[in-house]
């Protein structure tokens, strides 16, 4: 196939580099889990502490979750690879890789959880309480499912933009998959296969995690609505 | 102040202004086609939700850098060129758009079909019953999540800079790269702090706003 400009279309080139691009696709899966799952236990449990209003520790998530949604993912991410250093602190590019994006979901999911948590209705907790629970086992057994139920949406939304995001860490050349890509075309000139191929693999995997996704949500939907 | 701070800072405020220039460009862009797409959505045709479908979900689905590249490369190879700032402008229009066609369509589902319902019956046309009854009542649900979007747009013009655009973020990494082969490191703490410090006060405002105009709605 021959594009406007003489561009010879030779789809069998992706099929020379699968290899590679499977490599690099194998550290975007390894950084992206990481990043998801960690994103997903800082949401709960620091969600969970700003929901009970512990003082100090509160105003002190307030600061971390402003901070990093407030600021752009790649920005942070040059923080931890370049300026960190500077401090005395060398991390890999791996560790950046699965940190940032830690850092970054978990803000998120922080707000999340919160909301989720805030949104129980004040009178299930309530009746716990006049039972005789103690205000931590009330969370636990009431303000926790419920909450993590109505918050279940908004978090599966940024651990698939954790996914995602794992491609900015083309910035700081960390061989994932959109990096391993760009190798590739700057040794090969093989642009549009390239692009064609890992564009299909990021969709694919995005839309396959939004079908689980959708799945597990109406698993767990509360019935009739909260 | 050490002498480097001042050349740095107008370096920097440079790359500001196209980081700026950049973010209303496709802020502008994403919420004017992303208001049609998202109407369109609504439509009661399934030919054409189907295919704006097709764009929220492919320009959604990707991971933004991969749109960027998408756009810088690909579109020269079939005698289209662009340079950064378009580049860029495009690959967040088109990324922002999709957002913004989402946003569009869940506020026009979340107003009570009654509402569509009883205009109707009241003899309402298609496009008076949009105008005079649904988009009113859309745009006051529509309004935090559009913020969200603006303020997502404005940090993810930074990704600019992984395509050579001179932004605030490349400014802010030639400068460095400048001073450590000047002969002095130590710079990448105070200069990305104030890269970062700059995003911090244009979103954190945007941010509280949403949240208040997501609280008067309850």
């Amino acid at each position: 196939m021959i594009l406007a400009s003489g561009y010879h279309f030779q789809p069998d080139f992706i099929f020379h580099h699968l290899g590679d691009l499977g490599t690099g696709l194998l550290r975007t899966l390894a950084i992206s889990a990481i990043g998801m799952a960690g994103a997903l236990a800082v949401g709960v449990v620091l969600g969970a502490l700003a929901a009970l209003r512990v003082p100090v520790v509160r105003q002190l998530i307030t600061v971390y979750v402003e901070v990093f949604r407030n600021t752009p993912l790649l920005v942070q991410i040059f923080f931890l690879f370049f300026a960190l250093p500077e401090t005395g602190l060398q991390l890999s590019g791996f560790t950046v890789g699965w940190l940032s994006l830690l850092l970054w979901g978990g803000a998120y999911n922080v707000e999340n959880f919160r909301a989720g948590f805030e949104a129980v209705e004040g009178g299930y907790v309530e009746a716990c309480r006049a039972l005789g629970f103690p205000r931590m086992a009330a969370f636990r057994q009431v303000a926790l499912p419920l909450g993590s139920r109505i918050a279940l949406p908004s978090v599966t939304n940024i651990l698939i933009s954790v996914f995602k995001n794992s491609s900015f860490m083309i910035a700081i050349s960390y061989p994932e998959l959109t990096e391993t890509a760009v190798n590739l075309v700057a040794v090969t000139f093989r642009v549009f296969e390239m692009f064609l191929a890992i564009g299909i693999i990021y969709l694919g995997l995005v839309w396959l995690m939004s079908l689980g996704t959708q799945a597990i949500e109406r698993r767990f939907a509360i019935p009739g609505g909260h | 102040m050490p002498a480097w701070v001042s050349p740095v800072a107008s370096y920097l405020a440079g790359g500001l202004r196209t980081t700026a220039l950049l973010a209303v460009v496709s802020i502008v862009a994403s919420v004017v086609v992303g208001i049609l797409l998202g109407t369109l959505l609504t439509l009661p045709s399934r030919a054409v939700r189907a295919v704006v479908r097709v764009y929220v979900e492919i320009w959604r689905g990707l991971p933004i850098i991969i749109i960027l590249f998408f756009i810088f490369f690909v579109l020269p190879i079939i005698g289209i060129r662009v340079d950064t700032f378009v580049a860029a402008a495009v690959g967040l229009s088109l990324w922002g758009s999709a957002n913004m066609a989402e946003v569009v369509r869940g506020a026009v589902q979340s107003v009570p079909r009654g509402q569509a319902e009883a205009a109707s019956a009241l003899g309402f046309s298609w496009p008076s019953r949009m105008i005079h009854v649904i988009l009113p009542q859309a745009a006051r649900r529509a309004l935090p999540p559009l913020i969200g979007l603006v303020v997502n747009l404005t940090q993810q013009t930074s990704l600019a800079a992984v395509i050579g655009l001179l932004d605030i973020l490349e400014a802010s990494q030639r400068s460095i790269e400048r001073l450590t082969l000047a002969g002095g490191g130590g710079h990448a703490v105070p200069i990305l702090t104030a890269v970062l410090l700059v995003f911090f006060i244009i979103c954190l405002p945007l941010t509280l706003l949403s949240r208040w105009f997501e609280r008067r709605l309850q």
